[in-house]
């Protein structure tokens, strides 16, 4: 464990939802995690959202604390660990799929992917016009308040063109997951498709075997970050 | 040439999964036991517990640093857990078992009625009311021994805590209150303290120790409990390599378990197991023939 310094707060108060820059970029990849460890609270993954911050919603006692982190404020960090997302290839248009504070590993990666010149859509799905967090063209409401009526899902149906090859990267809620995942297998896609996964861990190194997922994969150390074949359908109802 | 039988148990080869490490779900099981002699479980008690919260593990330069304590979602819920395993699996399942008192021991070996064999947890160092506490006391690790002995057929294994003044008065308990074999050896107490924000790192402020840094103090209590013991000593701590698990077997283990090198490797018992035929193959020798060779050369 290492410690950084927080110095800038952006936060998000209608969201929910805080973003940490600290005083060091960390050598990762977009998709990796970090363990964060908040003192006095719990230690906690959190995806990265660029090299040097953490985007965090308000979801239990830790994460409502650390929305009100100042700068100046030390936090320890262990990581980056797990599997990033994988590139695509030059030929092939990138569709990033995300729901809710999911944008964050994704924003990461399309900042990636455009630093390479890759064609890539960005199609966020929020509950309401509250929650956007960045002003991607492609924002999907449940609500209708912004953007298109409907979920990521349903967006992304509508803006996929499958007479291009394609590559999809999805974060978000598990229902939104799974949804997406099944429309997916409907394309005979899976292995175009990568899914970062969400699991209660205690070591983020793979020993414990909190994290452990169907086919023995952990998703602390294979994943977080999984191609859709190496997903069943079982790991969304868990 | 791997073969070797410990306790009745026949085993293709003499690396175990140790105990708390990927033994939580069937699924990563059956990965290990793809390629390990033998699993065993993560510790389970009868009521389900939660463990400490995070921070709960910490990995450091040359060991981990763990207060997980005893997380288990209970024997009812964990035994139909272990039985999906056991239906998919020929590999041995060894359950491993933790209790606050002798007699709730007795209680658990119903739930696992496809156990292969039980290791019971007298070592754990950080949980209240479990593990070590029972482990220290001559007396009580005889009983919770006799008292398990007496309602099961299956070998049982005592594993055994460092941190006690001879570990070899703690084997000999246990051996006279019936086990088949000792597990040596558990975790070291330890903790951690962050520089930075100068408070200790893990939720419980006191853990145990597992990892590399740990060999040489496992590898000491092998040779004494070898020495002093009719029964065998299984072999745990700081193995990581095939090197390490043929140094163990030539102090008297006669077999080894792997937890912490998982860390390095997913494949850490895959290595070894291949590590230690090449080098059967190269000396022409059998495995179950170097069990405690050293003593001999002592």
């Amino acid at each position: 464990m290492y410690c950084l310094r927080v110095v800038e707060v952006n936060r998000f108060e209608r969201a929910e939802v805080v973003s940490l820059k600290f005083d060091r970029k960390l050598r990762g990849h977009p998709g990796q995690f970090v363990m964060l460890n908040v003192f006095g609270f719990e230690e906690i993954p959190i995806s990265l959202s660029s090299p040097d911050t953490l985007m965090i919603k308000a979801a239990g006692e830790t994460t409502r604390y650390l929305q009100k982190v100042k700068k100046g404020d030390l936090f320890g960090i262990r990581g980056p660990f797990g599997r990033p997302f994988s590139l695509p290839a030059r030929e092939e248009k990138s569709y990033l799929v995300a729901g809710g504070i999911g944008i964050a590993p994704l924003n990461y990666l399309y900042a990636r992917l455009k630093e390479m010149g890759r064609d890539v859509v960005v199609i966020h799905g929020v509950r309401s016009s509250d929650e956007i967090l960045f002003d991607y063209p492609e924002i999907a409401t449940d609500d209708g308040s912004y953007g298109f009526k409907g979920n990521a899902v349903q967006l992304f149906k509508r803006l996929l063109d499958t007479s291009e090859p394609f590559r999809v990267y999805a974060c978000g809620p598990r229902p939104m997951l799974f949804s997406l995942y099944r429309e997916i297998k409907r394309l005979g896609a899976l292995e175009r498709a990568e899914f970062s996964l969400e699991r209660y861990m205690r070591c983020g190194i793979g020993l414990c075997g909190s994290c452990v997922k169907s086919g023995g994969l952990r998703v602390c150390v294979e994943g977080p970050v999984f191609r859709g074949d190496e997903i069943s359908e079982g790991d969304f109802l868990v | 040439m791997l073969e070797v039988e410990v306790a009745g148990m026949k085993l293709r080869n003499p690396v175990m999964l140790a105990s708390g490490i990927l033994g939580s779900k069937h699924s990563s099981l059956l990965r290990i036991a793809e390629f390990a002699g033998a699993v065993v479980s993560k510790s389970v008690g009868v009521e389900r517990r939660e463990g400490y919260r995070n921070p709960a593990v910490l990995n450091r330069k040359c060991c981990i640093v763990n207060a997980v304590g005893l997380a288990s979602p209970g024997a009812e819920v964990f035994s139909g857990e272990l039985r999906e395993f056991s239906m998919k699996s020929k590999t041995p399942l060894v359950v491993s078992l933790f209790a606050s008192r002798p007699d709730e021991f007795a209680s658990l070996a119903d739930y696992f009625p496809f156990a292969s064999a039980f290791e019971l947890n007298l070592s754990c160092p950080h949980a209240e009311n479990a593990g070590m506490v029972l482990g220290v006391d001559e007396k009580l690790v005889k009983k919770c021994v006799q008292v398990i002995k007496d309602v099961t057929d299956k070998p049982v294994f005592a594993k055994l805590t460092p941190n006690v003044t001879d570990i070899v008065d703690i084997g000999r308990a246990a051996e006279e209150g019936g086990a088949d074999a000792v597990v040596a050896v558990n975790t070291v107490k330890a903790m951690a303290v962050d520089i930075f924000s100068r408070k200790p790192v893990l939720s419980n402020i006191r853990g145990g120790m597992s990892g590399k840094a740990l060999k040489g103090i496992a590898l000491r209590c092998v040779w004494d409990l070898y020495e002093e013991l009719e029964i065998p000593v299984i072999g745990c701590g700081g193995i990581s390599s095939w090197k390490d698990a043929l140094e163990f077997i030539l102090a008297g283990a006669s077999a080894v378990q792997v937890g912490s090198a998982f860390y390095y490797s997913y494949r850490a018992i895959e290595g070894i197991v291949r590590g230690l035929e090449e080098y059967l193959r190269l000396t022409g020798e059998k495995i179950k023939d170097l069990i405690g060779a050293a003593h001999e050369n002592a």
